[in-house]
């Protein structure tokens, strides 16, 4: 039987203070977990031939981009969301630049393509290659993001695991980006955004499960 | 800056820093307040359950006291920690908030005596405790003993006695969000 005078009592007893939360050290340390895993696969990879020159091209400079907005956003996002009641300094509704910009890249290269040349590049061995990647890479960094903002209080879990793993996967995706030789963006919206979507609900299911409070 | 923020950061402050008197003095001012908030909401719940939730939302307040930003206001992150709290708890009690009809007076008078929130008991966390534990814990809040008469009572070093009291409220903290 406890009294609430008596749980308070108990709860001034447990006074070692613990660490603060430093959403700050987890970004970097994120970061570079993402950076290690990226550089690895690349590194035994490769970086595709001539990648300055291919950046030059808009289309291939927003394979790259985009999901690297996407990280920008959801990534400090998920972060301030460890913290109840602070002032969100990035808006989720900034999503919508880059996810427009990809749909309208999806449909210029659907309208200027032959119809022969829409989907010539997907195949069994490319699909598996661009999904499994970038889902894969993005495994390890999620779940050691998710486990630092387990020391966070969010009040919404689902939501921001699910920021979590967009923000994740989007890094990871800009950084297999330099791999990867699909310039067609009916190729890499579609799949890459497959596999950040699926990452993206992966977060969201880990995050209502380990980050509630 | 409300009065209320400056003095209850300030004690927050200085309990981050380990003076467990201001930690104290704290928890004992935001207490009625939480009672004040958790019966608007949960009312169905009766008395003890109101308490219950009130105890949920201190333990919270707790484990995850770290997570206020000390450059920024203090009363903010108490109500989203709070509201957090008494949402969830309300969320997971859904089946059992449905009272029948004729225990709707029962509720109602008891919520014109409020003082009698304050001498309730809740067996609901302590009693969940294994038997040590419960036991530290009982110590500390029954007997108003420190930690390091605990310690030497149960020949313990004052170091165990605030780890297992620390695991003790950990475990609590799990409990009150239904996940053992």
């Amino acid at each position: 039987m406890m009294k609430t005078e008596d749980l308070i009592g108990i709860l001034a007893a447990d006074s070692v203070p613990p660490p603060m939360l430093r959403p700050k050290r987890i970004a970097g340390l994120v970061l570079v977990v993402m950076a290690v895993a990226v550089t690895l696969f690349l590194w035994s990879f490769g970086i595709r031939d001539s990648v300055a020159q291919a950046m030059m091209q808009p289309q291939v400079a927003a394979k790259t981009l985009l999901p690297l907005a996407l990280c920008a956003i959801a990534l400090p996002f998920a972060l301030v969301q460890m913290r109840p009641g602070a002032a969100q300094v990035v808006r989720l509704r900034w999503l919508a630049v880059p996810l427009g910009v990809a749909a309208g890249l999806w449909l210029w290269a659907f309208v200027t393509l032959p119809p022969e040349a829409r989907f010539v590049e997907v195949s069994p061995f490319s699909l598996t290659e661009c999904l499994g990647l970038i889902s894969g890479l993005s495994l390890l960094p999620l779940g050691v993001l998710l486990l630092m903002m387990r020391r966070g209080a969010s009040a919404a879990p689902m939501r921001a695991g699910a920021m979590a793993g967009l923000g994740v996967a989007g890094g990871i995706a800009a950084g297999y980006s330099l791999f990867c030789v699909m310039d067609n963006p009916l190729f890499y919206v579609t799949w890459y955004g497959v596999a950040i979507a699926a990452i993206t609900a992966l977060g969201a299911v880990a995050g209502g499960w380990l980050l509630r409070w | 800056m409300t009065s209320r923020e400056a003095e209850w950061s300030a004690l927050l402050r200085a309990a981050m820093e380990g003076d467990g008197r201001a930690y104290a003095r704290f928890l004992v001012l935001v207490t009625p307040v939480l009672r004040g908030i958790v019966p608007a909401r949960g009312w169905a719940l009766g008395p003890e359950g109101q308490e219950d939730v009130v105890q949920e939302v201190l333990i919270a307040i707790h484990t995850k006291r770290h997570t206020w930003d000390q450059s920024a206001a203090l009363l903010p992150w108490l109500y989203a920690v709070t509201r957090h709290k008494v949402v969830d708890a309300f969320r997971r009690r859904g089946a059992s908030v449905h009272l029948p009809i004729d225990d709707y007076a029962d509720v109602l008078e008891a919520e014109a005596v409020p003082d009698a929130l304050a001498v309730r008991d809740s067996a609901v966390l302590i009693g969940q405790l294994d038997a040590r534990s419960a036991a530290i814990v009982r110590a500390v809040s029954l007997d108003g003993q420190s930690t390091a008469e605990v310690g030497a009572r149960l020949q313990m070093s004052e170091g165990a006695v605030r780890v297992a009291l620390h695991r003790a409220i950990q475990r609590m903290a799990r409990l009150a969000k239904g996940m053992e």
